[in-house]
């Protein structure tokens, strides 16, 4: 049995030391908000934080976790960057088909906590990973822009 | 002399010219020839195996010692690593037909599976010593010296057999392997006798009567076992190991070979025993990087199948072999980058580089070069972003890598297809200027070469 630290829980689950922690969430603990979407950490559909740091699921493996607090889609509005990211999406009606939104919003509002007023630049270190078949990116910047408070640009 | 006075000015001056070149010729072929051996850098007495009187450095270690001839056959081909080379990309395990892309054209390994038309089934165990100890086939061709005969030479016959008893018991596949495809003058088979005739010594392994049991043990292995320097030690004109530098490293099929001299700074020598043990049995020491490539494959292929005393024999022999500074790498930088992409050093104002890390690498690799999802992607001491060359940066990028380690399958999908030379080249000199000691300088020219060459 490993022992996790989800959504403020403890929750033990009975699977080898290097299932992805994806796996753990969607099909152990039934935690399907979180996305598949490529399983090689190139789209950023599954980001979960990790500490407070967004983290691709899908490869992570869950022996690898030990006592870190894991953060999914389901919690994030419960962190106040979360909470305003959120509201900042619906206000903008960023989601289109919505399959990476997930991991859009876990990548911002990991951004937002570690750095309340990003510029372009920030946006797009943080960001560049988490990829938008319906091409939303322009909302989802203006979506992290106006969370953080600044006018849009 | 007087023959010489009676010639023309302008015959005696051929003539001069001639002897000149005979002599230089003469003079570079024997400094080649009259080279050392792969164990002479230790001195001492050379003695007949048959004279050593510690343990035996041949054969398999002491948990193997009741096994079976064909248990003993795979523990040593797994330390010769026979496979790496004898199996196709996806192809069936000893069954050949690998491609070797090298400068002067494309060699393909041989079906080594029983088979009796295409593979070694019909081979009487004096061909095969013959293959293994002179470099020679069924038919007493030579082979190309893409088949390390001259370091297996060292193996005893009860090993090599022991090796062919193994092969012997898989299934035989019947594969015609392509034909090799190499220009003249190097598809002149008998000119790679002619080299062996100089290179091969065609002799078993001397123990060396001056050093300790282990040491022997770990000379074996590293050189007519696992043959380290085929790979690690730079060849001579005549395509043979120079042990004049002996494991200082090497460019090899688009990879570089780093030095693994006892150099502080671009050798191993600032590494301890345990980090070295790590690294040849589980293909990463922590604070050192991940092996991929070529040395990846060595380490799941062959290594790490190596008792834990192996392994601390080869590293104790490794440990004596002397330092040779490579003047081109760096010592490693072992802090990692800062935390924001802001910080750290900025690759040649090109901005590319960036863009392409943040979207493609940053997820593994982290802005920091230290792997947030697993060890094995840690930049941040690596020797491969510490090489002004950039040359095994850019193999991984376009060709990824797949490791079998013992915290289960790792990966990095290969972005070869995905990504133009000038692309590769931007994010490889990214790379090596965000965590490396130096940065580098690769171009698209040079990305592109290198995608032939692997």
């Amino acid at each position: 049995m490993i022992k996790l630290q989800i959504n403020g829980q403890v929750r033990e689950v009975d699977v080898v030391e290097d299932t992805p922690l994806l796996w753990v969430l969607r099909d152990v603990l039934g935690l399907t908000g979180t996305k598949f979407g490529c399983g090689i950490a190139q789209c950023g559909a599954c980001t979960v934080h990790v500490d407070g740091k967004a983290v691709r699921s899908c490869l992570l493996a869950v022996g690898a976790i030990g006592n870190r607090a894991v953060t999914t889609i389901e919690a994030v509005g419960q962190t106040p960057a979360g909470a305003r990211v959120q509201k900042a999406w619906l206000d903008l009606e960023v989601v289109q088909c919505g399959y990476c939104q997930s991991g859009q919003i876990m990548s911002a509002a990991a951004l937002l906590a570690a750095t309340p007023h990003p510029d372009d630049s920030d946006i797009d270190a943080a960001m560049a990973g988490n990829i938008c078949r319906c091409g939303t990116y322009v909302r989802i910047r203006a979506a992290i822009k106006k969370a953080a408070g600044e006018r849009q640009a | 002399m007087n023959w010489f006075n009676r010639l023309s000015a302008a015959k005696r001056t051929l003539i001069v010219i001639a002897a000149a070149v005979v002599v230089v010729i003469a003079a570079v072929s024997g400094w080649m020839v009259l080279g050392p051996g792969p164990m002479d850098f230790a001195g001492g007495r050379r003695v007949a195996l048959a004279d050593y009187h510690e343990a035996d450095p041949t054969g398999v270690p002491p948990e193997l010692e009741r096994a079976s001839l064909v248990q003993r056959g795979e523990y040593l081909e797994r330390a010769a690593d026979c496979r790496s080379c004898h199996t196709a990309v996806g192809g069936t395990p000893f069954a050949g037909g690998r491609a070797f892309t090298i400068s002067i054209g494309t060699l393909y390994s041989a079906n080594i599976t029983p088979d009796k038309e295409t593979g070694i089934g019909a081979w009487s165990d004096a061909a095969f010593l013959g293959a293994i100890h002179k470099g020679i086939d069924d038919e007493g061709t030579p082979l190309y010296p893409a088949m390390p005969s001259a370091s297996f030479t060292g193996m005893t016959d009860a090993d090599a057999l022991a090796i062919k008893a193994y092969l012997f018991s898989l299934k035989p596949v019947h594969n015609e392997v392509p034909q090799n495809s190499l220009g003249f003058p190097f598809n002149q088979r008998w000119l790679v006798g002619v080299s062996s005739f100089f290179f091969n010594p065609d002799r078993r392994f001397e123990p060396n009567a001056d050093r300790s049991a282990q040491w022997n043990r770990g000379a074996y292995l590293a050189e007519n076992l696992a043959h380290c320097g085929e790979c690690h030690t730079p060849r001579n004109l005549a395509f043979a190991l120079d042990n004049r530098k002996k494991f200082s490293g090497e460019f090899q099929a688009g990879w570089r070979a780093y030095n693994i001299t006892a150099d502080k700074e671009s050798g191993v020598g600032a590494w301890s025993a345990a980090e070295l043990a790590q690294y040849l049995s589980t293909g990463h020491a922590d604070g050192r990087g991940t092996a991929a490539g070529p040395m990846g494959d060595a380490v799941d292929n062959s290594l790490k199948y190596l008792t834990p005393g192996d392994i601390a024999a080869i590293v104790s022999y490794l440990q004596t072999v002397p330092a040779i500074a490579s003047t081109d790498l760096p010592a490693t930088k072992a802090s990692p980058a800062p935390a924001s992409h802001r910080e750290g050093v900025v690759a040649d104002g090109n901005p590319h580089g960036k863009q392409i890390f943040e979207g493609a690498c940053a997820s593994c690799h982290g802005w920091t070069g230290v792997g947030p999802l697993t060890r094995y992607a840690t930049l941040t001491g690596a020797r491969a972003v510490n090489d002004p060359t950039a040359t095994n940066v850019a193999q991984i990028v376009l060709n990824g890598m797949a490791r079998d380690t013992p915290h289960g399958k790792v990966f990095m999908p290969a972005f070869g297809n995905a990504y133009s030379d000038t692309e590769v080249a931007a994010v490889a000199n990214y790379v090596t200027a965000r965590f490396g000691a130096q940065p580098s300088g690769i171009t698209a020219k040079q990305v592109a070469k290198l995608r032939q060459e692997n």
